[in-house]
C-alpha cells in the first residue's frame, strides 16, 4: 500500500498546477474569491473522479500491464519530472508522463502495446485542436442565443456571475473524471487498488493539491494569459470543461492545459485576433516530447535500479 | 417655438443697397450661408441671399461684385413658416419652395432661420428620442 | 459563503445601484432645467436650488461607489461604472459653479438670448443622456442616441464660437467684472463637452458587457 504514496504526490502536484486552469482568470481578475474556487474545485474535482475517473484508467491498463514496484516507479518518475520541467518553466503534462513512464517501464518488461500508444499521442494532438473548435463553436452558438434573449447590464452581470461558477465547476469535474487516471490508474493495473479505490485516492489527492497550494500558480497563471472579457471567459473554461469531458468518454486522459490554450486560441479566433504564436506551439511540441520521453527513461532507469 | 433648439436665431441681414462684396464679406467672416436683405423704405417685404445666389448669379456671370448690389441678386420674397410648424410641414414647405432655408416668423417678424442641415439633425434627434421633440 | 449570497440575492444590489445612476441622472437633468428657467427669468432664487440640485447629486454618487465597492457588479465593470459616475457628478460641479458665477455677475442683455439657448441644449443633451443610459440597460443599440448626443454638443459649440467673438465688444468695468463673465461663458458651454464624455461612457460601459 505505501507504493500508493508518490501517486498521492503525483495528484497534489496536478491539483496544485492544473486548477489554475478551471479557475485562474476568475480568481486573477476577482471575479471568483479565491477561498469560493479551491473549495468549489475540490469538491468537483472529487466528485468527478469517483463517478468517472475508472473510464480513463482502462486505457493506461490496455498500454501495459506492471507489477506494483513499476507502478510505483512510474508515478515517481512522472512526479519527479513533472516537479523539474515546471521549476525549468517548460509546460508539462501528467497525462503525458504517465504515459511515457509506463512505456519505459513496459519496454523493460517487454510488453507494451504500440497501437494503443498511437491512438493515445493521436489524442494529445487533438486536445488543443479540440479545445479550439470547441470554443469558437461555443462562442459562435452563445453569442447569437444570448444576444437575442439575455440584454441588459444587471442580467448579463448575474448571467456571467453565476456562469462562471458554474462553468468552473464543470470543469473541475471534468479535471477529475479525466486525470484521476494519470495519478492512481497504475495502481489498478498491477493489482494494487480497486478501480472504485484508485479513484477515491486520487480524487483526495488532487482535492488536497487545490486546497493546500494552489495559489501562488492560480494568481500567476490567470494574469498572464489573455486579458478576456468574461463571456470569452466562460466559454474558455465551459469549453475546457467540454474537451476534458469528450476525452473521458473516449477514455484516453489529456492534458489540461492544452485544453486551455486551445480553447484561448479558439475564443480568439472568434474576434479575428491571431493568438497562435509560433513559440507557443513550438513550447506545446516540446512538451509533447520531452515530457514523456524524460519520464520513461527516468522510470527505465528506477526499475532497472531497484530490480 | 417648435424645433427651438435646431432653428438659427441669430439672423443677420445687410441693406440692399450693400455691395456684393460686403454680403460675401459679411457671410465669410461670420461662417453663415444667408443674409437677409432689408429694402430700404419697405422693411416688411425682405429678400435673401444666399451663397447660391452669389455664385450662380454673380461669380459665374462675372459681375463687379464692388458695383452690384445686395439687391440686384437677392430672392424675393421670402419663405416663410409659422413659428408653431412641425418639422415635416417645414419640409414639405421647403420642398414645395425649392429652398435650402426656410425663415421661422412670428407674424411678420422673422425669428428664425431653419437649414436642410437643420431638419436632418433635427429628424435624428428625433429618432434617437422616440419621436418626441417637446 | 459569498457567493450563495450573491446568487441568492438575484442581482438586488446591482439593480439599486443602476436605479441610483438613473436617479442621478434625472437630478442633473432637473438641475439643468431649472438652471435654464433660472436664466430665461432671471430668477436668482432658482438658481439657488441649481447649487442645492449638486449637493443632493453628491449624495446619490457617494451612495453609488459605496454600492459598487461593497460588491455590486463584476470586479472588470466596476471601475468603468465608478468613472461614469463621477464624469456625471464632474457636470453637477461645473453647473453649480457656473450658477454661482451667474449670482455674481452682470449678464449682458444682448447675452440673454443666446445664453438660454445654450441652457436649453444643455437640458436636452442631458435628457439624451437619460435616454442612452436607459436604452443601455435594455440592451438596445445606443448609435442613435449617442449620435443625438454628439448633434447637440456641435451645435453648442457653434453658438460658443459666436459668443466668445461678440463678447469682446461688450464693455467691462473691471478685470474680475471680466473674468466672472468669461468664467460664466466658458462653464456654461463646457457642460455639454462633458456630457458627451459620459455618452462616450455609457458606450464603453455597453461594449464591455457584451
Amino acid at each position: 500500500m505505501w507504493k500508493v504514496i508518490s501517486g498521492v504526490s503525483m495528484g497534489w502536484s496536478l491539483g496544485a498546477n492544473d486548477s489554475a486552469n478551471i479557475f485562474g482568470t476568475g480568481v486573477a481578475t476577482g471575479t471568483v474569491q479565491y477561498r469560493t474556487a479551491i473549495l468549489l474545485t475540490a469538491a468537483f474535482v472529487l466528485a468527478g473522479s469517483l463517478l468517472e475517473g475508472p473510464k480513463c484508467m482502462t486505457t493506461l491498463n490496455e498500454l501495459s500491464r506492471l507489477a506494483p514496484m513499476s507502478a510505483f516507479c512510474c508515478t515517481l518518475a512522472t512526479a519527479v519530472t513533472m516537479i523539474t520541467l515546471t521549476y525549468l518553466a517548460i509546460p508539462a503534462s501528467a497525462s503525458q508522463g504517465i504515459i511515457g513512464a509506463i512505456v519505459g517501464a513496459s519496454i523493460i518488461w517487454g510488453t507494451p502495446d504500440f497501437s494503443k500508444l498511437l491512438w493515445i499521442v493521436l489524442c494529445w494532438v487533438l486536445t488543443p485542436v479540440g479545445g479550439i473548435i470547441v470554443a469558437y463553436c461555443l462562442h459562435r452558438l452563445l453569442d447569437y442565443t444570448l444576444a437575442r434573449t439575455i440584454r441588459g447590464m444587471t442580467y448579463r452581470n448575474m448571467l456571467y456571475s453565476v456562469g462562471i461558477i458554474t462553468t468552473g465547476s464543470y470543469a473541475a469535474y471534468a479535471l477529475g473524471c479525466n486525470n484521476v487516471a494519470n495519478v492512481t490508474g497504475v495502481y489498478v493495473g498491477a493489482g494494487v487498488l480497486s478501480s472504485g479505490t484508485a479513484s477515491l485516492i486520487g480524487g483526495l489527492s488532487i482535492a488536497s493539491g487545490v486546497l493546500t497550494y494552489s495559489e501562488k500558480v492560480m494568481m500567476t497563471v490567470g494574469k498572464n494569459i489573455a486579458p478576456l472579457d468574461p463571456f470569452s471567459a466562460l466559454v474558455c473554461t465551459l469549453a475546457t470543461g467540454c474537451t476534458l469531458h469528450i476525452f473521458t468518454q473516449v477514455g484516453v486522459p489529456v492534458s489540461s492545459s492544452q485544453a486551455v490554450v486551445g480553447a484561448v486560441v479558439g475564443v480568439g479566433f472568434v474576434g479575428g485576433m491571431r493568438t497562435v504564436s509560433g513559440r507557443m506551439l513550438a513550447k506545446i511540441g516540446i512538451g509533447w516530447v520531452l515530457t514523456p520521453v524524460s519520464t520513461g527513461l527516468l522510470s527505465f532507469i528506477l526499475i532497472r535500479g531497484i530490480t | 417655438m417648435k424645433l427651438r433648439e435646431f432653428v438659427t436665431t441669430r439672423i443677420e441681414s445687410i441693406d440692399g443697397d450693400k455691395s456684393v462684396y460686403e454680403a460675401i464679406e459679411k457671410m465669410v467672416d461670420r461662417r453663415i450661408r444667408s443674409l437677409v436683405v432689408v429694402f430700404p423704405g419697405d422693411e416688411t417685404d425682405n429678400g435673401v441671399i444666399t451663397a447660391r445666389d452669389i455664385v450662380f448669379k454673380a461669380l459665374a456671370k462675372g459681375v463687379d461684385l464692388k458695383k452690384t448690389k445686395a439687391s440686384d441678386i437677392a430672392s424675393r420674397p421670402l419663405f416663410c413658416v409659422d413659428k408653431n410648424t412641425e418639422l415635416d410641414g417645414m419640409a414639405r414647405s421647403m420642398q414645395e419652395a425649392d429652398v435650402a432655408r426656410i425663415f421661422v416668423c412670428d407674424g411678420k417678424k422673422i425669428i428664425g432661420v431653419v437649414s436642410l442641415m437643420d431638419l436632418m439633425t433635427a429628424t435624428l434627434v428625433r429618432r434617437a428620442r422616440g419621436n418626441d421633440l417637446s | 459563503m459569498i457567493f450563495l449570497r450573491k446568487a441568492l440575492s438575484q442581482g438586488k444590489r446591482e439593480r439599486q445601484v443602476v436605479e441610483d445612476m438613473k436617479r442621478h441622472i434625472r437630478l442633473l437633468c432637473t438641475a439643468c432645467s431649472s438652471f435654464k428657467s433660472a436664466l430665461e427669468q432671471n430668477n436668482r432664487r432658482l438658481m439657488h436650488d441649481v447649487i442645492d440640485l449638486e449637493r443632493e447629486g453628491d449624495a446619490v454618487r457617494r451612495e453609488i461607489i459605496s454600492k459598487v465597492h461593497d460588491g455590486a457588479f463584476l470586479p472588470y465593470i466596476r471601475p468603468d461604472l465608478c468613472k461614469f459616475v463621477e464624469v456625471v457628478d464632474g457636470v453637477f460641479d461645473i453647473l453649480e459653479d457656473t450658477a454661482l458665477f451667474y449670482l455674481d455677475v452682470k449678464l449682458p442683455e444682448e447675452m440673454q438670448d443666446e445664453c438660454v439657448r445654450v441652457a436649453l441644449l444643455n437640458q436636452r443633451i442631458c435628457e439624451m443622456l437619460l435616454l442612452t443610459f436607459e436604452a443601455m440597460l435594455k440592451g438596445e443599440d445606443l448609435s442613435e442616441k449617442t449620435l443625438a448626443v454628439r448633434i447637440y454638443e456641435k451645435k453648442v459649440d457653434d453658438i460658443k464660437f459666436d459668443m466668445f467673438r461678440d463678447i469682446r465688444k461688450t464693455p467691462i468695468n473691471n478685470f474680475w467684472e471680466g473674468k466672472i463673465l468669461a468664467d460664466f461663458l466658458s462653464g456654461l458651454t463646457t457642460i455639454s463637452d462633458i456630457i458627451e464624455d459620459a455618452s462616450d461612457y455609457v458606450q464603453i460601459i455597453n461594449v464591455a458587457m457584451k
